[in-house]
């Protein structure tokens, strides 16, 4: 295990490396949260001038299989348009610093993600702009960005049952205990499948609020976490964000912010794309499942002892329960309601 | 021996957040051991009511095979013949797993069925019984 001086010491290295001498590095935070990477905030002084840049490192294990040149490559390409990201620095995959890849961003500050303690003014606002985002991702060309570059690129008639598929797979591969909820919801999504998809979207993969920063006055200043990003159908990301999971307490609204309706209304405004229910419905079932799947990998790296992470166990436990009963909600018929 | 575990557990827990996470300087370390205090207090719970909520599962899935006895071959069969070897989790867990497999087997091939409905939602009623069973508590 790397300890924080260690990645103190070498990340002062690797950055004067690039930026010279005069490279200093005065602190360094461990950000809890991040499963997928380590998440660390570094305080820099660059001759003289202070910075802060985020350095994510590879950990053993994750919650998500992903590749490092994905997620960066997703934030050079969104960096330059009106989606607000980190600036993309550096992709480290030598692991002579960190004994593990890396990469590096410029932070972003004063600004934060818990939505908890805002006022009704400043959720609908922070909704407002969050969906309106959405809708615009939706309606760019991913080959525009050059995202065929680094993504497979599905047919519109295959974005479900390629999701599908894939996910259905990390389920049976990592499952500790036999999922029979999450199983019946994926005999339901084969008899089901949607439309195709109306047109090929980039597809971020973790739309949800947690996942993006804002700032004092409830601006969105950085949408964070693309290690999921994907081409494909532009009802998936809309479908994620409205998970109930995300708003536990308060199903009722997306992501702890707006009704879902009004969500829906401004996505469909800001990208100029259709949301027929029965599309939406299938992929808020799908969401779901993907979701319970990434649970499930979680709890198995907890369990298998690749990584002891807390918040590994609580996903692999306190989610895969939530998440099938948000699975039973879509799928329950009305006669089997007790 | 401390006779009444989960509540040793909540204790503990509850030492943990209130007494000794305070004196912490790194966030990071607050936030990751105010989660395991989360945990530990689920911890508690299953271990009050987890083996017993696994044979109330069982209970219910011995019932919904004597209704698909037909559905069932001869595999399947031996697998629901089996009762538990002991009260050990791990025993428990076993025989709960082969329970499922088949119920999943069977709930597949009576869903489509109209003439199957009956059993159908009687296994749907049994899987909302059962997560509601194992509703963790407590969690933000």
């Amino acid at each position: 295990m790397i300890t924080l001086d260690q990645v103190q010491s070498a990340s002062a290295t690797f950055l004067q490396e690039k930026w010279g001498d005069g490279v200093e590095v005065t602190n360094i935070e461990k950000i809890f949260g991040g499963a997928s990477r380590e998440t660390y905030r570094l305080s820099l002084l660059v001759d003289g001038e202070k910075r802060g840049v985020i350095l994510r490192r590879d950990p053993p294990s994750s919650l998500i299989d992903t590749e490092r040149e994905l997620e960066f490559g997703a934030y050079a390409r969104i960096y330059p348009t009106d989606i607000p990201v980190p600036e993309p620095l550096f992709l480290v995959n030598d692991k002579k610093y960190l004994e593990q890849p890396f990469s590096v961003m410029g932070a972003i500050d004063n600004c934060q993600t818990d939505v908890s303690l805002l006022s009704v003014q400043q959720k609908d606002k922070l909704g407002t702009q969050k969906y309106t985002l959405l809708g615009k991702l939706a309606a760019k060309n991913p080959l525009d960005l050059r995202f065929d570059e680094l993504l497979p690129v599905p047919d519109l008639n295959r974005c479900a049952i390629e999701q599908l598929t894939y996910w259905q797979g990390v389920i049976n591969d990592d499952e500790i205990h036999p999922q029979p909820i999450a199983q019946a919801a994926i005999r339901w999504l084969h008899k089901n499948l949607p439309a195709a998809a109306q047109k090929l979207a980039i597809v971020h993969g973790d739309y949800r609020t947690g996942n993006f920063l804002f700032n004092d006055e409830a601006e969105i200043t950085a949408v964070l976490d693309w290690e999921m990003c994907h081409l494909g159908d532009p009802l998936e990301d809309l479908a994620w964000s409205l998970d109930p999971l995300w708003s536990w307490e308060e199903p009722h609204l997306a992501g702890r912010l707006i009704p879902v309706e009004k969500a829906i209304e401004l996505w469909k405004e800001s990208s100029g794309l259709e949301c027929a229910p029965q599309n939406l419905h299938w992929w808020r079932v799908f969401v779901a499942l993907k979701a319970i799947a990434i649970w499930i990998s979680s709890s198995e790296n907890f369990e298998k002892g690749e990584s002891k992470d807390s918040i590994l166990a609580m996903a692999g436990w306190v989610m895969t329960d939530r998440q099938s009963r948000i699975l039973l909600g879509y799928l329950v018929p009305k006669e089997a309601i007790v | 021996m401390i006779p009444n575990t989960d509540d040793a557990l909540r204790m503990l827990s509850q030492r943990l957040m209130t007494q000794l996470l305070p004196d912490l300087r790194s966030t990071y370390s607050l936030s990751d051991g105010a989660l395991i205090g989360l945990l530990m207090n689920a911890i508690a719970d299953e271990t009050a009511e987890g083996i017993n909520r696994r044979l109330e599962d069982l209970k219910e899935m011995r019932q919904i095979f004597d209704s698909a006895t037909s559905l069932l071959n001869d595999e399947q069969k031996a697998d629901i013949a089996n009762t538990v070897e002991s009260y050990r989790l791990a025993d428990v867990n076993k025989l709960h797993d082969a329970y499922t497999r088949v119920l999943i087997d069977v709930h597949g091939r009576c869903e489509s069925d109209e003439n199957m409905q009956t059993l159908n939602n009687q296994i749907w009623a049994y899987l909302q019984r059962h997560a509601e069973r194992h509703t963790i508590r407590g969690m933000p």
